[in-house]
């Protein structure tokens, strides 16, 4: 029935089409009659846009044409907001007569705004719904598998970086641990330069042992090395020298019957300054060589040896005959103390032996010019002669020997008779040359670095095509190690870490090398003036206090900086309270002042 | 670990290789050990400084020589 415009209230007129039409739902998309909606009445602006919106949606949507039109577009993708928006007025125009009813202009715009909007939305329903979904659904699709794709990916690179960094990572720590290690030899091999005096000693030291070998006297040799290490500081440069040389040249000449003679004569040398060697010739007995070790024990003095040795030596002339080839070697040894620098006993006991001067040659002639040399020619024969277990390590004392020899005593060397050379050490002297440059090397490279001399001495074991010898490991740690016995050193992996901690910047070796020797020099510096301080202050212990002086003269203590603050920054927990007396409840003060 | 324990007995033996008349108080060694840390830092300042000055990245042995004749001359007391 039609609406009586006129007549109908709007009350009646909502009844009628509460009841007469069809339940719209403003989504689904169905045929609805506007006519109904056209009445404007009481109803507020917004309940009258919706149920105009609603029977618009209705109205719009089932315009197939228009719809397919705007599909049709859509299906392009590429919608032409004119084309929709010229359909879309063709129905607005139906509901803006709707529109008109109403009673505020701002409904009717809200109406036109919602007009404009809904019917795109309503004619484009179906696509823009679909659109979207196929859109994401691509999207999503799409996006997913671009994401695992990016995740393998990643993850992949991320198996390879790991791989990668972690054998980076280990080569590192290979590495450092190598380097460490390479660091860590070097504690074992560090000599001290202020103690040229036990290098010489030191030096002197494997020469016994060298000796021994070849008098093949294993027991005298242990014992007579033992005794030599207790022997101490003793040492003279040029009798040092001297003996090397003597040595050499004793070991060119002798023949086995006066090499025991030579064994108990190195011992003595040690601790004997230009003493008589010759009545070590002479001693052949056991006996003898056992006392000479006993000699090399307690001749620490000069004077308490000059005169067991003169003893002896007097006793040794009588017993035994000389020969030629011994007073050759008295006279050898006698030109070489003469040489070196020699004490007057020494001289006395040369007075003894009516051994010719006239010998000087040949004892030079068997001097090598370096001591290095020397001792090569000591490998040399020992190589060929014995055939003792210790012999490698003589070789490796040698290699010591020379190393500190090397470095300490170049200037000696020279002085001494430097222009001879032996006949019979130069078919030698070729094969040594072949060491001598490793050695120098070795040995001018770095005195730290004498742990590096075994190792050419060892590979030029092999060399020697005579006996294969496998030292007995007899006492290793006298050769390399227990350093720190004789010459307290601080640890030089403490050194490089704590400098390494403060200069924040990676620092070359030889560097560190530099830095450890300044702080042994700063060490006797230290000693020094807290000596200084102590005497001043009339005391005989240095104290906190004359440390305390001694850092505010170095500027490290001011006014500003006190001592406490200084304690604290640098050294740990620990130390700080047994130096900083703190106070504690009960009166306490720890530590107790 | 950045700090190591101080070697107390090290140092002790050092200085008696020195001085062997010389004692040392109980603590006293300690604080040779913080002069010994503070002269470190002093000459590794000095030696950074004089890599940074020669605008290389690694200390060298010539940036320490120098380092340390300025730092021993210092510290002389």
């Amino acid at each position: 029935m039609l609406p009586d415009l006129d007549n109908d209230t709007p009350r009646f007129m909502l009844k009628r089409i509460i009841q007469t039409q069809p339940q719209v739902s403003p989504l689904a998309p169905q045929i609805s009659k506007h006519e109904e909606t056209e009445e404007a009445g009481l109803e507020p602006p917004s309940k009258r846009i919706s149920s105009t919106v609603e029977m618009q949606l209705p109205d719009l949507v089932p315009e197939d044409t228009s719809m397919t039109t705007f599909y049709m577009t859509r299906k392009k993708k590429k919608f032409s907001i004119s084309e929709f928006e010229r359909a879309a007025d063709k129905r607005l125009p139906q509901n803006q007569t709707q529109s008109t009813l109403d009673s505020t202009s701002l409904a009717r715009s809200l109406h036109m705004s919602l007009g404009s909007l809904i019917p795109p939305d309503t004619v484009e329903k179906r696509g823009l719904l679909r659109r979207p979904k196929n859109h994401k659904a691509i999207d999503m699709e799409a996006f997913e598998g671009g994401v695992e794709q990016n995740m393998l990916q990643r993850k992949a690179q991320n198996y390879l970086v790991d791989s990668q960094t972690a054998s980076m990572i280990r080569r590192a720590t290979l590495m450092s641990d190598a380097e460490i290690m390479m660091s860590n030899t070097e504690l074992f091999v560090q000599p001290q330069f202020g103690e040229q005096s036990q290098h010489r000693l030191s030096a002197l030291e494997p020469q016994l042992p060298e000796s021994k070998i070849s008098a093949q006297g294993s027991k005298t040799f242990d014992a007579a090395h033992e005794e030599a290490r207790l022997v101490g500081l003793v040492s003279n440069v040029g009798t040092h020298e001297g003996r090397t040389q003597r040595y050499s040249e004793k070991n060119l000449i002798v023949d086995y019957e006066h090499v025991g003679r030579m064994t108990p004569v190195s011992p003595k040398t040690f601790v004997s300054q230009g003493e008589d060697h010759q009545s070590h010739f002479h001693q052949s007995d056991p006996m003898e060589q056992f006392s000479v070790p006993e000699e090399v024990v307690a001749g620490t003095t000069e004077h308490h040896a000059n005169a067991r040795y003169s003893e002896q030596l007097e006793k040794k002339l009588t017993k035994t005959p000389e020969s030629q080839i011994t007073k050759a070697q008295d006279a050898r040894v006698e030109t070489e103390m003469t040489a070196s620098e020699e004490e007057e006993v020494a001289e006395g006991s040369v007075e003894h032996l009516d051994s010719p001067k006239a010998e000087p040659e040949i004892a030079r002639s068997f001097g090598a010019g370096s001591l290095s040399r020397h001792s090569h020619a000591f490998s040399s024969q020992y190589f060929e002669k014995s055939g003792t277990k210790s012999f490698k390590k003589a070789v490796e004392q040698a290699g010591e020997l020379e190393d500190r020899t090397v470095t300490g005593e170049v200037e000696e060397m020279e002085e001494e008779t430097t222009d001879d050379e032996a006949e019979i050490e130069e078919p030698e002297s070729q094969e040594i040359s072949m060491n001598t440059p490793a050695f120098i090397h070795a040995a001018a490279y770095k005195p730290l670095s004498s742990l590096s001399t075994p190792h050419p001495a060892e590979s030029a074991v092999p060399k020697f095509p005579l006996q294969p010898l496998r030292a007995k490991p007899v006492p290793k740690s006298s050769g390399v190690s227990r350093r720190k016995m004789h010459e307290p050193e601080l640890a030089s992996s403490l050194i490089k870490k704590v400098f390494s901690h403060y200069v924040k910047m990676p620092v070359a070796r030889d560097a560190f090398r530099i830095v450890k020797k300044c702080s042994e020099r700063y060490f006797r510096q230290l000693s020094n003036d807290l000596e200084a301080y102590t005497q001043h202050a009339g005391r005989k212990t240095v104290e906190v206090a004359d440390l305390e002086v001694l850092m505010r003269r170095q500027g490290l203590v001011t006014d500003k900086m006190p001592l406490h603050v200084l304690i604290e920054r640098h050294l740990p927990l620990e130390y700080r309270k047994l130096l900083i007396p703190v106070a504690v409840s009960g009166n306490k003060i720890i530590p107790c002042k | 670990m950045m700090k190591r324990t101080a070697p107390r007995s090290t140092l002790r033996k050092i200085i008696k290789k020195h001085k062997p008349q010389l004692r040392l108080a109980a603590n006293a060694d300690l604080l040779v050990h913080l002069n010994f840390l503070l002269f470190l830092h002093r000459l590794a300042e000095e030696a950074r400084t004089n890599a940074f000055e020669s605008k290389s990245k690694i200390i060298k042995p010539e940036h320490a020589i120098a380092a340390a004749k300025v730092v021993l001359k210092k510290s002389r007391g």
